[in-house]
């Protein structure tokens, strides 16, 4: 070091602000954090990532913990609907057909007079079970072969690419009627596999998209430029950066996987009678809707709080990934 | 010259041109760079200046191994870094080292200061025992002038100039021998570049760090290096210390060019003589024969179209041993001063200081 | 006078508060004359531009104040309807970014001819003759071939041209040029400074310049306005600001520049940050960054104290930094 001491020019407070033009973006975040604020914290403080923050961030959003309550819920009686409903959903008596609530039948009858409240509770597990499962696995499915596709390029991408073409021309009600109708037995999985089958091409196009820009970036040149290997690069660098839209198309899509199944079911290639869903009560009740509109409402309404609690628990995830968003 | 650390030679970079969907056939090639020769000596800045889509980023990029050249060699101490690959690879990227353009997009949004600028020893644990990459990392904050408390923020918090130390630190982590800036400061404010260029100086002597500056100001391209070459279409022109090229430059378009800087300066309005050149930059998909520039040079004759001429000291000049003596790849290299010369204060010193 | 901008205020709603980004700026133009407007990102130098041109985003944008007359007449209290026909055919603004500033999927004969439809009522046949007529006169080769093509098939210095000729159209009495070469190279950013001072000798226009540049201002400019977090802190004409700054900003801005045509020590570097405009400091904004600042800098706002007949200085200690204190 030079005799002379070097006095840097500390960082004063405030950021210089992003042109004029960019007055509304978030760059008028200040440096001036308080105290124990985001990036306030003292020199003892741990090093943090970005997953620690995003999950100390998550903690303290009241969408999150609302959503996340819900889901909570939601799961554990569609593996035990009986801790709510003590009745069975398919003890039905048609004399009871579309009466409204009664003592001990709080959203009343449906058409063949079965308990509407005990077959919404019922029918949580194959609705969850389905809209989750296919969730996760066009999520993986896509995103992962988009990924891949998007970062490595070449003739990957160009035979993927060119698949999903193909499956984006299969129209999903007719698919379904051929697919489904040589599966036998009456499990939601068929259906699952099915939804798998014809879903993951959008999330890969949407994920593939999200990499290849991702990939551009400077800051994954710099990366390469130190040295680190593609699946650093992947991991660290690009999934983090390009995760943000994937999960909000999956979670939107976990609803119309649901209907879906409702649908498919209807159609007859989906669940059966037998089994109990929010898709084949909504189905069949939507016939009496002018004399029952309970019948329909119930299981309806069921659906769509599960879709938007998974829709604002995508939404809280993905704003937790966006530092510049806190 | 110092010791050379780098020595380029014949660097080519193509990129094919297809047509075709199925049977891709190759129907032409741009030509980014087109035979490109520089010696980096140790602790020296080497300028490179050129207009957009000279080739000059493309250098940047394959001398820090991120792109392979199509043809030719990067000798970094004596070994051809262009065929190296997996470990030998690696160990060769601890010593060359980038500086990115836009500091905005060089830093990963999603990831803490002190994450991106501990990365390196991540990757090459080596380098630094785990337990002492905190203290590095807040060190190299300080080194870089900023406060070491920052390493749990995150890029978005940071300004322009700020960001670009974070980059720079980055770039120092694994001390390498060679840095290359790519346009380091030209998205920073006027006032801001001021500091980032005074910070990479003072880190030049720290670090005993060589440099090579790639940038299209010349003013700035100057002010820090030791030596400058100028390039255009995918080639060097004219290469040369710095006194030689601003003051004694003989390629003709480098005089184009350093004529059309505007000079901070109203009275040299009426001093200078702007050479201005016609027409656009050809595309270096489709380079003139001969000498490339000779579609828009006004020396041009018949023999700039048969004969490329070679980078090397003219015919003309070969006797003198003046300042005009150096690398110009003109058949018809003349001197022509076209930079006003500026005042200078009495006594030497530039007129102001920092405090 | 052409234009006169009086006291104007401009400010931002933002999630974070309100954003004062122009803070009583004066200035004027008369015809004829140029005047450049220097600033960093963020002083407010784009923002009265849009002001003056009434082009802003309005919200979130909103005029807190002032006046600019043009003419005479107040611009801000016109309804939107009259302001149009004075944009335009009267005062014209030049973009940094000729490409997105332009529309890809139209020809750039259609594209200027529409000025002449839209505003002159004349025919399609007639305008494209017109929009031929302008591109041959800012130089564009073979333009009669070459008004039928799109503005990505021309290259960047081209489409700028086009990007003047039509601002020059219908022969406004002022000109606004935001940056009009800042994304340009240098050789081509000579050919068009040439070109648009030569338009504007020709038609005897006043010009606005926005820039950071002060190479080019140098080049150009008759008069100066420096500003700096929304406020003009020098006015001056160009040959008195080079030869001796009266405001400790614009010396510090004019010794951290590298020199082409001399190669100094250690750059000049203002210290600090260029101000966040949701905390400007009181006082002069700029005292935090400036090496003469005292008490009276953190309180008192200094207005524009006039330094000789032709020139002002927004410094409470001018007179210091005309004597050249303000560097070392």
């Amino acid at each position: 070091m030079p005799e002379q001491p070097y006095e840097p020019e500390r960082a004063v407070a405030g950021t210089g602000m992003g042109g004029a033009m960019d007055l509304g973006a978030s760059e008028a975040s200040t440096l001036e954090g308080a105290p124990g604020g985001p990036g306030g914290a003292g020199p003892a403080a741990r090093p943090r990532s970005l997953w620690s923050d995003a999950w100390r961030d998550l903690r303290r959003n009241p969408v999150f913990l609302v959503s996340a309550l819900l889901i909570c819920f939601l799961v554990l009686i569609a593996i035990r609907p009986s801790l709510i409903a003590s009745g069975n959903p398919l003890t039905c008596d048609l004399a009871r057909a579309q009466d409204g609530p009664a003592p001990g039948h709080p959203f009343g009858f449906d058409g063949q007079g079965c308990d509407v409240y005990t077959r919404t509770v019922y029918g949580a597990r194959a609705s969850v079970t389905v809209g989750v499962c296919a969730t996760l696995g066009v999520a993986l499915l896509g995103s992962v072969l988009g990924g891949l596709a998007g970062f490595f390029g070449g003739a990957w991408d160009a035979v993927l690419s060119r698949i999903t073409d193909i499956f984006f021309a299969i129209p999903v009600v007719l698919g379904g009627l051929v697919l489904l109708s040589v599966v036998p037995g009456n499990t939601v999985w068929p259906v699952v596999g099915f939804i798998v089958l014809l879903g993951w091409p959008q999330i890969f196009r949407i994920a593939r998209g999200s990499v290849l820009t991702a990939k551009q970036q400077d800051y994954v040149q710099a990366a390469r430029a130190l040295g680190a290997s593609n699946s650093r690069i992947l991991l660290r660098h690009i999934a983090p950066n390009s995760v943000a839209p994937v999960i909000v198309v999956a979670t939107i899509a976990l609803g119309t996987y649901i209907a879906l199944e409702a649908t498919l079911s209807y159609l007859g290639v989906g669940l059966k009678p037998p089994s109990v869903s929010w898709g084949i009560d909504i189905s069949t009740a939507s016939p009496y809707i002018r004399n029952a509109p309970h019948a329909l409402l119930w299981p309806a309404g069921a659906l769509a709080i599960t879709v938007l609690a998974f829709i604002m628990l995508g939404d809280a995830v993905r704003d937790a990934l966006d530092p510049r968003l806190r | 010259m110092a010791e050379p650390v780098l020595e380029v030679s014949g660097l080519v970079k193509h990129y094919p041109l297809t047509r075709g969907v199925l049977f891709r056939k190759q129907v032409g090639a741009v030509r980014a760079v087109d035979g490109v020769d520089f010696t980096l000596g140790r602790g020296e800045t080497l300028g490179i200046v050129g207009e957009s889509g000279c080739g000059k980023s493309t250098v940047a990029r394959m001398l820090c191994n991120l792109e392979r050249p199509t043809a030719g060699a990067i000798r970094y101490r004596g070994e051809d870094i262009t065929r190296l690959s997996g470990r030998a690879l690696k160990a060769v990227r601890r010593n060359i080292q980038m500086v990115f353009q836009d500091p905005y997009t060089s830093l990963n949004p999603r990831m803490t200061v002190g994450d991106i600028i501990g990365e390196p020893y991540e990757i090459h644990p080596e380098v630094a025992p785990k337990g002492d990459r905190r203290r590095r990392v807040r060190e190299l904050l300080d080194v870089v002038g900023l406060d070491p408390e920052y390493a749990n923020r995150y890029p978005h918090q940071f300004s322009g100039g700020q960001r670009q130390r974070i980059g720079i630190a980055r770039a120092l982590a694994l001390r390498p021998e060679i840095v290359v800036a790519d346009e380091p400061v030209s998205a920073l404010d006027v006032s801001v570049q001021a500091q980032v260029i005074n910070l990479m100086e003072r880190l030049q002597d720290e670090f005993e760090l060589s440099y090579v500056f790639i940038a299209h100001d010349l003013s700035i391209v100057r002010h820090i290096s030791d030596r400058v070459g100028v390039m255009y279409l995918g080639r060097i022109v004219e290469i040369g210390t710095d006194e030689q090229i601003y003051d004694h430059p003989t390629h003709p378009y480098t005089q184009a060019l350093l004529s059309a800087v505007p000079v901070p300066d109203p009275d040299a309005r009426e001093r200078r003589e702007r050479i201005l050149l016609p027409g656009d930059v050809p595309s270096p998909a489709d380079i003139p024969s001969g000498c490339r520039f000779r579609t828009r040079c006004w020396k041009a004759r018949e023999r700039c179209a048969l004969e490329v001429p070679p980078l090397a000291v003219p015919a003309e000049f070969r006797h003198d041993t003046g300042p005009a003596a150096h690398d110009s790849a003109c058949h018809f290299a003349a001197e022509l001063r076209v930079v006003p010369p500026g005042e200078r204060d009495a006594d030497g010193e530039s007129s102001t200081s920092a405090y | 006078m052409l234009l006169e901008v009086r006291d104007l205020h401009v400010e931002f709603r933002t999630r974070d508060g309100v954003v004062h980004a122009v803070n009583g700026v004066t200035c004027e133009v008369d015809a004829g004359e140029t005047l450049a407007v220097l600033g960093e990102s963020g002083s407010g130098k784009s923002v009265t531009a849009q002001a003056v041109m009434g082009i802003l985003d309005t919200p979130p944008g909103r005029i807190g104040g002032g006046q600019v007359l043009f003419r005479g007449t107040d611009l801000l209290t016109l309804k939107e309807e009259e302001r149009r026909r004075i944009r335009g055919a009267e005062m014209a603004m030049i973009f940094q970014d000729a490409l997105s500033a332009l529309n890809p999927v139209m020809t750039v004969g259609d594209q200027l001819g529409e000025m002449f439809v839209v505003h002159r009522g004349m025919s399609r046949k007639a305008a494209r003759a017109k929009a031929v007529e302008l591109m041959d006169r800012v130089r564009i080769p073979a333009a009669g071939q070459r008004v039928g093509d799109y503005p990505h098939q021309f290259s960047g210095g081209m489409r700028q041209r086009i990007m003047i000729a039509m601002a020059l159209a219908l022969e406004p009495a002022l000109i606004i040029a935001d940056e009009p070469t800042t994304a340009l190279d240098v050789t081509v950013q000579a050919q068009v400074m040439d070109l648009l001072a030569e338009l504007q000798h020709e038609y005897g226009m006043g010009l606005v310049l926005i820039t950071h540049d002060l190479g080019v201002v140098a080049d150009v400019a008759d008069r100066i306005a420096v500003m700096y977090a929304g406020r003009i802190v020098e006015s001056a004409p160009v040959h008195d600001i080079y030869k001796a700054p009266a405001h400790p900003y614009t010396r510090g801005l004019l010794d951290s520049i590298p020199r082409l045509d001399r190669k100094g020590r250690e750059l000049y570097a203002i210290k600090g940050l260029p101000p966040n405009l949701l905390a400007v400091p009181p006082g002069c904004a700029f005292h935090p960054r400036c090496p003469l600042a005292r008490d009276v800098c953190r309180t008192d706002v200094p207005p524009p104290y006039e330094v000789s007949g032709t020139r002002t200085s927004a410094c409470h200690f001018w007179k210091e930094c005309l004597d050249g204190r303000a560097g070392s």
